[in-house]
């Protein structure tokens, strides 16, 4: 199939700049998943690939091909949109063939392909119904099918999943994604649901107001986020975080939050020190942290927090407690049932730094 | 079979408009088809117990015979069809070209077409009373002269030469720029309910304008096109103020620009011969309904309606 790059690619509509240089580039034959909240870009990225909208600045390849000025058609993408965008009046038959008989192929060829493209997402009984007569989760495959039936180079998925129900979502997920390892095509996929990015992604890319944030594979973008966007928009519930100051006691720095004093590991210490920062922000995954009844021995992060409020969610619970005025969440088993005065007890590896003014992680500083 | 809806309460809210079509609808048709087979004449009531189809055996002499009768019979069918044409065709065309275009320059254009429309008839008819006027001081002649494509100043509308194909043109002209708007907004709003992506969705697929238009677009305001057309075609069929005035000012061939719905009118109110003209305005509502329910039976409006979903 086709690598697709994203050069120093901005897009502004008037005032607004929708896409703000970037630069992305979404492998060859590989699930990409774009994630972002509302508003960040995610369409008009996908919609500059399609060659829908020309970008402002920036260059986009398909392999070694510049094809920044290339109208859509001669780009051989298919997209399939949210609210699917299926042609009422035609039949799904008719849906499925009409990009074939806009490049003008024989009725026998198109015949063959829809039939074909039809078997392979299960909606061959639908054919000669029309759009209005099927559910939610069958337009979808009928969209999918539309997109599919010309052979795209790159498939390009505008959040089509968020129409169906929470069941379906997960079926069709697991099925689109062997679909496209099935047929080894390039696909981007926009969501703002990350847990559906986790999942499908071999490659998660993360974009607010126009930027990217982060792009890795799904793993180190949830255990490493590089800034506090990333670490407070993926995960649920998640990431806390707690401001903090820095104290130096003998030349070493100490970070007093909520309370307590923790002891950063000699690269974050370092980190402090070049950057001269008083202040971090410290954060950590509700799922890593434990509570105790007492301070632990050891170094791992502590402080003291009040039970607020325990949520039981059958495989988990999840609690959440005040520290010093600010709530913090946390994942416990679900037999603990925490009450009282507690202890949150966060392992020095799993204990996350952030430059307070730009929001970066210190690891990345 | 889903049950009949109960008529109770839709009745209720029907029940104003109802009551205003009969006041002014069907009260005063039933007076003229009445009134149409008596011998009306300069409103001597006196004569209205005297009923026969001498009226409609006179029209249909007429019809056969009188010259000035049978050039507003062809005037009514060319103006009509011709202009219905124009007006639905071209709204298609403006709406389609609107939709294409970017927000900032499709209002201002959209108000443009709308001008006429908003125009008095009577200042509407004005302009092109001074447009068309035979002397020297008419805007086409003195453009055409200082062109030099004519040397004499021209009567556009009732130069015999001419006519009956610039009586015509000019009637369809004036009418057509008003007209078109109508289509136009109707059309432009229902394309504006088609969701974008299905635009989008076609590009990608490589539609090209004509294409996106005709397997995309149009067949889906089908049903504002039937009801532009019908409503069009009967609101033609009875329109005559332009036209009244233009012929009074004499811009316009009595006989080549007028249609059947002026002639009405000015055989009930300057002929003063109302039965008669009660008679020709009953033959010319007979001509509405059929055309109209044949235009909407071969545009299967029937299978366009929907069942209401659910109860209702
Ligand atoms: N055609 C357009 N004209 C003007 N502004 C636009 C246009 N398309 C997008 N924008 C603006 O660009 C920004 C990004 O929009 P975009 O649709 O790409 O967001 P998104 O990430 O897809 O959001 P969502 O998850 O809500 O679909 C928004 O501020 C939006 O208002
Ligand atoms: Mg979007």
């Amino acid at each position: 199939m086709v690598e697709v790059r994203l050069e120093g690619v901005s897009k502004r509509f008037g005032r607004v700049v929708a896409v703000d240089n970037v630069s992305i580039v979404f492998e060859d034959g590989r699930f990409t998943v774009l994630l972002g909240p509302s508003g960040s870009g995610k369409s008009t990225i996908l919609y500059l690939v399609a060659g829908v909208y020309k970008p402002s600045s920036g260059r986009i390849f398909f392999g070694d091909r510049d094809v920044t000025n290339l109208p859509p058609k001669e780009r051989n993408v298919g997209l399939v949109f949210q609210n699917y965008a299926l042609y009422p009046h035609m039949t799904v038959y008719e849906n499925i063939a009409f990009p074939l008989r806009l490049r003008g192929e024989d009725e026998a060829a198109i015949d063959r392909k829809v039939h074909e493209v039809a078997r392979l997402l299960h909606i061959e009984e639908l054919l000669d119904r029309r759009p209005g007569q099927l559910s939610g989760g069958q337009q979808q495959r009928v969209a999918l099918a539309r997109a599919l039936v010309k052979e795209p180079d790159v498939l390009l998925l505008d959040e089509p999943l968020s129409n169906l129900d929470a069941l379906l979502r997960l079926t069709i997920r697991g099925e689109l994604k062997k679909l496209q390892q099935k047929l080894g095509i390039t696909a981007i996929h926009v969501t703002h649901d990350q847990a559906e990015a986790m999942s499908m992604a071999d490659k998660i890319v993360v974009i607010d107001r126009g930027r990217v944030q982060q792009e890795g594979p799904p793993l180190e973008v949830y255990e490493r986020p590089r800034n506090l966007f990333v670490a407070t928009f993926i995960g649920s519930p998640p990431a806390n975080t707690l401001p903090a100051t820095v104290e130096h006691r003998d030349g070493y720095p100490l970070i007093r939050v909520a309370g307590s004093l923790y002891r950063p590991g000699e690269r974050h210490a370092a980190k402090i020190r070049e950057a001269g920062l008083d202040r971090v922000v410290v954060a950590f995954r509700p799922e890593h942290a434990r509570l105790a009844e007492h301070p632990p021995e050891g170094e791992d992060l502590a402080f003291e927090a009040e039970v607020y409020l325990v949520e039981p969610l059958g495989r988990e619970n999840i609690v959440t407690l005040e520290a010093a005025g600010m709530p913090v969440k946390v994942v416990t088993p679900p037999e603990e049932r925490p009450s009282g005065r507690l202890y949150v007890v966060v392992p020095r590896e799993r204990v996350l730094l952030f430059e307070p003014e730009t929001g970066l992680s210190l690891d990345h500083l | 079979m889903p049950g009949r809806p109960r008529p109770g309460p839709a009745f209720f809210f029907l029940l104003p408009a109802l009551a205003l079509i009969l006041v002014f609808y069907v009260v005063p048709l039933i007076l003229s088809v009445y009134i149409g087979f008596t011998p009306l004449r300069d409103w001597n009531l006196q004569r209205l117990g005297e009923l026969s189809l001498d009226n409609y055996r006179r029209l249909y002499h007429l019809v056969l015979h009188d010259p000035d009768l049978r050039k507003v019979v062809q005037t009514t069918i060319v103006f009509t069809s011709v202009t219905l044409a124009v007006n639905v065709l071209g709204g298609l065309v403006l709406a389609l070209a609107m939709f294409f275009m970017d927000e900032w320059l499709s209002l201002p254009y959209r108000l443009l077409w709308l001008l006429p429309r908003m125009t008095p008839v009577a200042v509407y008819s004005l302009l092109w009373y001074y447009f068309f006027l035979p002397g020297r001081e008419g805007i086409l002649n003195s453009w055409l002269m200082s062109l030099g494509l004519i040397d004499e100043p021209r009567a556009w509308g009732k130069d015999p030469e001419l006519l009956p194909y610039s009586a015509w043109a000019i009637l369809v002209l004036v009418n057509g720029f008003v007209g078109v708007s109508f289509g136009m907004i109707v059309f432009y709003s229902a394309l504006k309910s088609i969701p974008r992506e299905q635009v989008i969705a076609a590009r990608i697929d490589g539609a090209s304008t004509l294409q996106l238009a005709r397997h995309v677009l149009i067949p889906q305001i089908r049903w504002h096109i039937v009801y532009v057309t019908v409503w069009q075609l009967l609101s033609l069929l009875t329109t005559f103020a332009h036209i009244f005035l233009l012929v009074e000012w004499g811009t316009l061939d009595r006989a080549w620009g007028s249609n059947w719905a002026l002639y009405v009118f000015n055989t009930a109110f300057l002929t003063q011969d109302q039965g008669f003209a009660a008679a020709a305005a009953t033959v010319l509502v007979a001509v509405g309904v059929v055309l109209g329910l044949l235009a909407l039976r071969l545009m299967r409006f029937r299978e366009m309606m929907v069942e209401p979903k659910g109860e209702l």
